[in-house]
C-alpha cells in the first residue's frame, strides 16, 4: 500500500493500481450479486443478497475514484450483514462461514486501501 | 401445486378435527390401492411444517402393523386380483413348507463377550459388549494391536466401486470375515495372522452400485461331532448371487452344502445380469434355516429381479421355502417351470435379525423397483413394501408387517439391521427407519409399543397424484428427523455460492417432509436416502438403557426425467448398458418401464464448489433413554479435517458433522466406538457425556461396523478401514485391531 501522507484535500491523487483491482473486483462481484438476487428475490427469496450486490457496486465505483466515500459505504454494508445474518442464523458459527468470512475479508481489504483514498482530510479539518 | 397452499392453520384444524380419519384401522382397507380414499377430501395441506403437524398418538391397532394371518382373511388364491396383498393364515399352510423336520425347534445361541458371534454382536443385534476392561479413563493409552491387510483392492475395471463395509465375527481367537469382493478370510484375533483364505472368485463385472460385503454368519451344528468337517461353518453371500459355505478352521468348502459348498441364487430369479443381483449383508440362520434376500440395483427398470427371500437347509443348501410376496403360494418351494419369481418386488438388501425363540426372521424390505415412480405397482408391492416383515421360518409366510412409508417413492429403503429388545417386559424389536424414525414393536404381533403418530394432508404432487399418499406414519417417540429446511439453511464458501443455494431452494418444489417428486422442476427430498438410519444401525446399551445412533442429516435434490429425454440422455437400465456407469446411486438412473428416469443430486451438492449447499451439521450421533425415548445428548459426528471446497482437505480440526455410514460398538466400559465419518477418525466416546475420549487417524475411511472380543483376557476392539467410494474417503483392505498395552491390562 501506498505510504503516502501528504494527501490534498482537493486534488485527485494517482489511483493505486491495487485499489482499482480492488474496485473492480468488488464491481463484478457486485453484479454477480445483484443479477443472482434479483433472481431470488423473483423468487421470493431473501433480499439481502440484490441489495448487497449493488451496495458492492456503488463501493467498488467509489473505489474506483479512489473516493473515502467507498469505506463509509461499506462499513454501513458490514455492520447491515452482520445483523442481518445474526437474525438469519445467531450464533451458528458454521453458518456464518459464508455471511461473514468474505464480507468480513472484503472489509479488511477496504480499509488497508484508506492511506489511498481521497476525503480523509477534509474530515480532519472538521 | 396450487391446490395445496392453503395456510397452515386450517390444515392443523383439519387435522385436529380428523386425528383418526385418514388412518386405516382395519386389514382390508390397508390394501387399498388409492390411500387417498381414507383422508378427507378437501385437505389442505400445509407447506413446510407438515411434518411436526402428527396427530394424536395411538399405540393400538390404528397403527400400522398389518397381522397376515387375519382370521376373517380365507382367501386362498394370491396371484392374481386385488387380494393379492394379504397372505394367508400361516395356521393352515404349515405342512406347505417342505422338509418337515426343519426349522422346528429353537437352537441355544452363542453370547456376545469374549466372543463376537454375530453380525449386530448378539443373536439381538444390540451391538453391545459386556466387556469393560477399556474405560474412558484408559482409553486414551489404547494402542493398534495389529494391522491386517486383506489384499482386495480394486482393479483398473472396479476402481471407484469401492467400498468394503466389513464387519468381521470373532470365535474362540479368530476373526472371520469377507473382503470387499467376497474372499472369505480367517485371522488370529491377536496376532492378525492369517489362518485360511477361500476366494470364490467373483468377477468384477459382478459389482453393483459397490463392491461390499458387510459380514458372514457362522452357524454351528448341535448335532454334529466336533471335528466333523463344517461342524462349525462359515456363509456368506456374494456379489455374483451365491451362498457359500467353508468349514471355520479350514476354510474348506462345505461339500454337503449345495454344489461344493455353493447355492446359486440366480436360480429363478431369470435372466443373468451381473451387477444387477447381489448379496451384500450376511445372511441369517433361524432354526436351522439360513435366510436370505438380496440386493437388486436401484433405479434400472421396472422388469427388475425379484426381491423374494428364500430360506435353506444351512446344512444341505437345500431351498426350505421361497417367500415371493407377489405369489406367496404359487412359489413358496420355486416358481412351477420356465416360470421365475415375481419380477420388481421390494427386496431385503440389509441384514435381517432372526428370533431363535419364536421362529422368526425380521426382514427389512426395501422399496419395490423403480423407486421414483409407483402408479404401476401391484397392491402386494404397495402392501410390503419399505416395511418391516416378521417372517415364520417354519412356514415361509408372514406373520405380520410393518409399513414405515406409505407407498414409497423416494427409495427410503429399511436400511438398517432391527434390533431385538426386551421393552419392559414385552418381547420387542427396535426398528430405526432412514427418515430416521425409531419405533419398537412387539416381536409377536407387530404392534407398536411406542406412539405411532400420523402425518396427515401431505402434498401429493402433479406427477402422480392419485398414488401419493397423503398420510404417513410417523414415530412420536423419537425421531432423528430434523425440522424441514428453510432458504436460510442454504450454505456455501461465499455469498455468491450460497446464493445460488438459495436460487436453487427457492426453484425447487419444498414442501416440507415427503415433498413427492416432480418433473417439471427439481424436488428437495429432507431426508434424502442415505437417512437417518442406514445399514449401519443402531446400539443399545441393554445394561443402562441407552440407545446409541449415529445418523445422517443430508437433503437430497432430485428431479425426474420425462422418458423422452432420457431417452436423448442415453439413460439406460443396466442390462442394455455397454459400459457400467459409476457414481452415486440415482444420479442419472433409466427406470426402465416407467414414464420417467431420476436424476439425484445426493446431499445437494453445489456443483460450483462440490460443498454442500445445506449447512452443517450432515451428520451426528446421538443417546437416547430407552426407558423414555429422550434425547440424553446429541453431538455431531466427524469433524472437517477431511473435507473442504473443490474437494480439498481442509485440515479443520473442528466437529462440523459429517456424512457418515457405518454403525457404532457400545461397551460396558462405558464407551462407544464408531468410524463411519468422512473424517476416516476411529473415536472412542463416553456413553455417559458424548465426548470424544480418542481417536485414531485410519488409513482409509471407516464405513463400517467395529466390534469388541476378548482374548486370554485382553479385550480388543476392531474397525474395518476399507473405505467408501460414495463417501469419497480412500479406499484400502486394512483391519485393524486396538488394546491397551500388555503390561497395563
Amino acid at each position: 500500500m501506498t505510504s503516502t501522507q501528504s494527501v490534498s484535500a482537493r486534488t485527485p491523487v494517482e489511483r493505486h493500481w491495487a485499489i482499482l483491482v480492488l474496485g473492480w473486483v468488488l464491481v463484478i462481484f457486485g453484479a454477480v450479486l445483484l443479477a443472482g438476487g434479483i433472481w431470488l428475490i423473483v423468487l421470493g427469496g431473501s433480499w439481502y443478497y440484490g441489495l448487497a450486490g449493488l451496495g458492492l457496486i456503488v463501493t467498488g465505483a467509489l473505489l474506483n475514484r479512489a473516493s473515502m466515500a467507498a469505506v463509509w459505504l461499506y462499513l454501513v454494508i458490514w455492520l447491515a450483514t452482520v445483523v442481518w445474518a445474526y437474525w438469519e442464523v445467531g450464533t451458528d458459527w458454521w453458518a456464518q462461514v459464508p455471511r461473514l468470512v468474505a464480507p468480513t475479508l472484503v472489509l479488511v481489504l477496504i480499509l488497508i486501501c484508506i492511506p489511498g483514498l481521497t476525503g480523509r482530510s477534509r474530515r480532519q479539518t472538521y | 401445486m396450487t391446490r395445496f397452499t392453503l395456510c397452515t392453520a386450517s390444515a392443523l384444524a383439519l387435522i385436529a378435527a380428523h386425528p383418526i380419519l385418514a388412518q386405516d384401522t382395519s386389514t382390508s382397507s390397508s390394501t387399498d390401492s388409492a390411500p387417498s380414499a381414507a383422508a378427507p377430501a378437501d385437505t389442505a395441506p400445509n407447506a413446510g411444517s407438515s411434518d411436526v403437524t402428527t396427530s394424536a398418538t395411538d399405540t393400538g391397532s390404528a397403527g400400522q402393523a398389518q397381522p397376515d394371518a387375519a382370521p376373517q382373511d380365507t382367501s386362498d388364491e394370491t396371484s392374481q386380483g386385488d387380494e393379492t396383498s394379504q397372505p394367508e393364515g400361516a395356521a393352515e399352510d404349515t405342512d406347505q413348507a417342505t422338509n418337515a423336520g426343519l426349522g422346528t425347534a429353537p437352537q441355544a445361541q452363542p453370547e456376545v463377550g469374549e466372543n463376537w458371534p454375530f453380525y449386530g454382536g448378539d443373536s439381538n443385534a444390540t451391538r453391545y459388549s459386556p466387556l469393560n476392561q477399556i474405560t474412558p479413563e484408559n482409553v486414551g493409552q489404547l494402542e493398534r494391536a495389529f494391522v491386517y491387510r486383506t489384499g482386495d483392492m480394486p482393479s483398473a475395471e472396479a476402481a471407484g466401486k469401492y467400498a468394503g463395509e466389513t464387519t468381521p465375527i470373532e470365535m474362540n481367537g479368530a476373526l472371520y470375515m469377507c473382503s470387499a469382493k467376497n474372499v472369505l478370510i480367517s485371522i488370529s484375533a491377536t496376532t492378525g495372522e492369517e489362518n485360511w483364505r477361500f476366494d470364490p472368485g467373483v468377477p468384477d463385472e459382478a459389482i453393483p452400485y459397490s463392491a461390499s460385503c458387510r459380514g458372514v454368519t457362522a452357524y454351528t451344528d448341535p448335532t454334529a461331532a466336533e471335528g466333523t468337517p463344517c461342524a462349525t461353518r462359515i456363509i456368506e453371500g456374494t456379489l455374483d448371487a451365491k451362498l457359500v459355505a467353508v468349514d471355520a478352521s479350514t476354510g474348506a468348502a462345505c461339500e454337503g452344502f449345495g454344489e461344493n459348498g455353493t447355492v446359486d441364487l440366480w436360480q429363478d430369479i431369470g435372466e443373468r445380469v451381473p451387477g444387477w443381483y447381489a448379496v451384500t449383508a450376511p445372511p441369517v440362520v433361524v432354526r436351522g434355516i439360513l435366510v436370505t434376500g438380496a440386493q437388486v440395483k436401484d433405479g434400472q427398470a421396472e422388469d427388475a429381479p425379484s426381491g423374494v427371500i428364500r430360506g435353506y437347509d444351512v446344512k444341505t443348501g437345500e431351498l426350505a421355502w421361497a417367500w415371493d410376496l407377489a405369489a406367496p403360494d404359487q412359489n413358496i418351494d420355486g416358481p412351477p417351470e420356465g416360470e421365475v419369481y415375481t419380477r420388481g418386488t421390494p427386496n431385503m438388501w440389509t441384514a435381517a435379525v432372526a428370533d431363535e425363540e419364536l421362529g422368526y426372521v425380521y426382514l427389512p424390505l426395501g422399496n419395490s423397483s423403480v423407486d421414483y415412480y409407483g402408479s404401476n405397482r401391484s397392491d402386494a408391492e404397495n402392501e410390503f413394501a419399505t416395511s418391516l416383515v416378521a417372517l415364520d421360518v417354519t412356514t415361509g409366510k408372514p406373520v405380520w408387517h410393518f409399513q414405515t412409508v406409505r407407498h414409497d417413492v423416494w427409495d427410503y429403503d429399511l436400511g438398517s439391521q432391527p434390533t431385538l429388545i426386551d421393552w419392559k417386559g414385552t418381547p420387542a424389536i427396535l426398528l430405526p427407519s432412514k427418515q430416521g424414525d425409531l419405533y419398537i414393536l412387539d416381536r409377536a404381533t407387530g404392534e407398536a409399543l411406542t406412539p405411532v403418530g400420523e402425518v396427515s394432508d401431505l402434498p401429493q404432487g402433479d406427477v402422480e397424484p392419485d398414488f401419493i399418499s397423503p398420510t404417513q406414519p410417523v414415530s412420536s417417540w423419537h425421531t432423528l428427523r430434523k425440522e424441514p429446511l428453510q432458504e436460510l439453511d442454504s450454505w456455501g464458501f461465499t455469498p455468491i455460492d450460497q446464493l445460488w443455494c438459495r436460487i436453487q431452494f427457492r426453484r425447487a418444489n419444498y414442501d416440507g417432509y415427503m415433498t413427492p417428486p416432480s418433473a417439471d422442476k427439481p424436488w428437495i427430498q429432507y431426508p434424502g436416502y442415505n437417512g437417518g438410519s442406514d445399514w449401519g444401525s443402531v446400539a443399545v446399551d441393554t445394561e443402562t438403557g441407552v440407545i446409541v445412533a449415529n445418523y445422517n442429516d443430508v437433503p437430497n435434490y432430485n428431479q425426474l426425467i420425462p422418458r423422452e429425454k432420457a431417452d436423448e440422455m442415453g439413460l439406460v437400465p443396466i442390462d442394455e448398458q455397454a459400459k457400467r456407469s459409476g457414481g452415486a446411486e440415482g444420479a442419472g438412473d433409466a427406470q426402465a418401464g416407467s414414464p420417467y428416469a431420476i436424476n439425484v443430486n445426493a446431499g445437494w451438492r453445489s456443483e460450483l464448489t462440490g460443498m454442500p449447499c445445506t449447512r452443517p451439521p450432515y451428520g451426528g450421533i446421538r443417546a437416547i433413554d430407552l426407558e423414555t425415548g429422550e434425547t440424553i445428548w446429541d453431538k455431531p459426528l466427524g469433524t472437517a479435517r477431511n473435507n473442504g471446497p473443490f474437494g480439498i482437505p481442509s485440515m479443520l480440526p473442528f466437529d462440523i458433522g459429517t456424512p457418515n455410514n457405518g454403525g457404532s460398538v457400545v461397551t460396558a466400559g462405558g464407551l462407544i466406538f464408531i468410524g463411519a465419518a468422512t473424517d476416516n477418525l476411529f473415536r472412542a466416546i463416553d456413553i455417559k457425556t458424548g465426548e470424544t475420549v480418542w481417536s485414531d487417524v485410519l488409513p482409509a475411511g471407516g464405513q463400517a461396523n467395529p466390534i469388541a472380543y476378548s482374548v486370554d483376557g485382553r479385550d480388543y476392539v476392531m474397525i474395518a478401514a476399507t473405505g467408501h467410494h460414495f463417501m469419497e474417503t480412500p479406499i484400502g483392505d486394512y483391519m485393524i485391531a486396538y488394546a491397551l498395552p500388555e503390561a497395563s491390562k
